[in-house]
């Protein structure tokens, strides 16, 4: 049942359109590939808008994070409370960078099971494909099996000269560089470093078993997404050694709602002053460190957009 | 909360990562689905060939069901790459064997033709010896002291039946994944290029070509001067065997994978549509059309007056065209993909489970099965 559905909705259409795609290209099955990836970053572009602006806003957090553990580093249950009312009222989901890839596992499934069909890989699978085809298309039944030259590319095996590998993690460090956030804490240094490098170097590894069809797509959809990084924040991130972004860069959305948790760090002096915390000496570190990382240089042009927003950065009221 | 989500995140980053490499890992191979072949069963004075689903050629004595000799096992090297030790795989076995006085021929997956001798089980010679073709999944053909087979690289191969040296190649312009067909001094071959091809057996000298709209996987069927063939654009051709002139040509709605068959005047053409189509032999006009209600791809059988179909949900059918009527034999329970065989009014019929199954022809009656695996 859940097969049929899958067949249905997921296999089924992605295949046919990648053998129409395939016959409209010079009947070439990597370049329909490419096209499979543009419609599908395509539709996802809502999604990965969301995920960047919110990647960028987690970043942007970064100081106000630091500040939460210099107070509050020793009362663990204080500290993940306040972390996070950060999140919530900042409208940041930290989890939200694994939904995109996350979504595309079905398509990454679907793309296999598509490469190993239509490519006639092994007899059994080449069989199954007759099931799939949709019989009013009648094209598609003259350009079955498709041709699994690409480039120096066999589409169906693994790439054996290993530079497909290195494209695919080098562009994946790439896009996860530029996302990583620049943090003083060194727990989330660890985990960031962690991530830069355990996903590139897992896809790499992937790359070197999966047909070189489905690697196509990961190199294609990371530089899909190095652009959109680029072009929506205004610049490369992580890769910089200079920590500032542009304010323009900023999503309206989030400049609300960052503005105010901004404005709250005054609250927090405040707060801090009444229990006889050394506040001033938490914010001047976290404002000062020059190599500390991004916190501070962040830090600065958001202040620098409340001024340029000066109604939408109203004091919210007191709880 | 905030360790929930993160944790919620951290969980899932490592869920994906476990399903992904487990597709990959488990196997220390390339993450592609495993052939695991479909032999159909040759017979020859009531012992039984086939490929096993375990890559061994297996003699067994249709009375009996002893085997004759130990299976003759067929392996290939494993590639190694980033720690995974080469090791050896069983080769996939798609093709029916032949079977001659002395010899019976089987075709691997791994790009090898076997000659083992019928009497012992021992190995007489392989083509070629030394490297590998490309991907065999047709059956070989033998033919006045030639056997003919076509592989993966497009090739037709033409080689002394006795000895194994090639007598001649003949390159087409796709993958040939089908069976040869030798009648007279012409044999007949499809290929992904989606052309027939009719060549000399003396020389490999091409006498025609006729090109469809589709890859071209059947087995040809020659009958009365006229050759029958299907492909994947779902027409059936019916051509003229001296020059390959279009008699006629009938549509279906999926491809043409099995090889026709002809009784009583009238063609039997399965498709993977799930439809049998009887048409006359010499018009090709539509006498019956039976729906079996799953796809069929291998290869039917003729017992007295019955035509015999499995299709691949295993479900065993006798057709008869005169009266319009289909009735089921057997249901075998398992999917059936290899070619049917039948002698004696007992027909033979290799499961993808890996088991040979004998059904009574006339009752459906399962005679006896034999699991192939070995223990």
């Amino acid at each position: 049942m859940v097969g049929e559905i899958w067949d249905l909705i997921i296999l089924s259409p992605m295949i046919n359109v990648l053998i129409v795609v395939s016959g409209f290209l010079f009947n070439n099955f990597g370049l329909a590939i490419i096209v499979l990836t543009l419609i599908v970053r395509g539709i996802t572009m809502p999604l990965n808008l969301k995920q960047i602006r919110s990647t960028k806003a987690l970043q942007e957090l970064q100081p106000k994070m630091a500040e939460l553990h210099k107070k509050f580093g020793k009362d663990r249950q204080k500290l993940a409370q306040e972390q996070m009312r950060l999140y919530r009222e900042s409208g940041v989901n930290p989890a939200g960078c694994l939904l995109p890839m996350l979504v595309q596992l079905p398509i990454w499934i679907a793309l296999f099971q598509s490469i190993i069909r239509v490519l006639a890989v092994i007899p059994e699978d080449f069989l199954k494909l007759s099931g799939h085809l949709y019989t009013s298309w009648s094209q598609v039944f003259s350009l079955v099996p498709l041709n699994s030259q690409f480039l120096w590319l066999d589409l169906a095996m693994p790439d054996g000269i290993y530079l497909l590998p290195i494209l695919v993690g080098g562009t994946m460090w790439l896009q996860q560089k530029m996302v990583t956030p620049r943090t003083g804490d060194p727990r989330q240094q660890a985990q960031s470093q962690m991530m830069l490098w355990v996903m590139p170097l897992m896809f790499a590894f992937l790359t070197m078993q999966f047909p070189s069809g489905l690697a196509l797509y990961w190199v294609i959809s990371n530089v899909i997404s190095i652009g959109m990084q680029y072009f929506i924040t205004g610049g490369w991130g992580g890769l910089t050694s200079e920590a500032a972004t542009k304010p323009a860069g900023r999503d309206k959305k989030y400049i609300t709602r960052i503005t105010r948790v901004e404005e709250k760090a005054s609250d927090y002096r405040e707060t801090e002053a009444d229990i006889g915390a050394d506040v001033g000496a938490d914010i001047a570190a976290t404002e000062v460190s020059p190599k500390g990382g991004a916190g501070p240089a962040r830090f600065q042009p958001s202040l620098r957009a409340i001024k340029r927003h000066p109604k939408k950065s109203k004091r919210p009221k007191r709880r | 909360m905030k360790k929930k989500i993160i944790g919620k995140g951290l969980l899932l980053a490592v869920l994906l990562m476990v399903l992904v490499t487990g597709l990959a890992l488990p196997t220390c191979q390339p993450a592609q689905a495993i052939p695991r072949g479909w032999s159909g069963v040759a017979i020859a004075d009531g012992a039984l060939f086939l490929g096993s689903m375990e890559g061994k050629l297996v003699a067994l004595d249709s009375a009996t069901q002893q085997r004759l000799w130990d299976d003759v096992p067929f392996t290939q090297k494993q590639s190694s790459s980033l720690g995974c030790q080469q090791g050896t795989l069983a080769v996939a076995i798609y093709g029916t064997p032949a079977v001659t006085a002395e010899l019976v021929y089987i075709t691997g997956y791994n790009g090898k033709l076997y000659a083992i001798n019928r009497q012992t089980g021992a190995s007489r010679w392989v083509y070629p010896r030394e490297e590998v073709l490309d991907p065999i999944v047709g059956g070989v053909v033998v033919a006045e002291g030639k056997l003919y087979f076509g592989s993966s690289d497009g090739v037709l191969y033409a080689l002394d039946a006795a000895t194994g040296d090639k007598l001649w190649t003949f390159a087409s312009g796709g993958k040939i994944w089908g069976t040869p067909a030798v009648n007279g001094a012409t044999v007949y071959i499809g290929s992904f290029d989606k052309k027939l091809y009719a060549l000399n057996v003396a020389d490999g000298g091409l006498k025609w070509q006729f090109e469809t709209e589709g890859a071209i996987v059947s087995t040809p069927l020659v009958y009365d001067g006229t050759v029958y063939f299907g492909s994947f654009d779902r027409y059936l051709y019916a051509l003229n065997e001296t020059d390959g002139q279009l008699r006629w040509k009938y549509q279906g709605d999926n491809w043409f994978w099995a090889r026709p068959l002809v009784d009583d005047g009238i063609i039997y053409a399965a498709s993977v549509d799930g439809k049998v189509y009887a048409l006359t032999a010499d018009k090709g006009d539509t006498v019956a059309v039976f729906d079996l209600e799953s796809p069929v791809s291998a290869s039917p059988v003729s017992v007295a007056g019955n035509v015999i179909m499995v299709v691949e949900a295993g479900r065993v059918y006798s057709l008869d065209a005169g009266t319009r009527q289909k009735k089921m034999l057997a249901e075998l329970g398992e999917p059936v993909y290899a070619s049917l065989a039948a002698s004696d009014g007992v027909i033979y019929i290799h499961s993808a489970d890996d088991v040979l199954h004998a059904v009574n022809a006339q009752t459906g009656a399962e005679l006896w099965s034999f699991e192939l695996e070995s223990e």
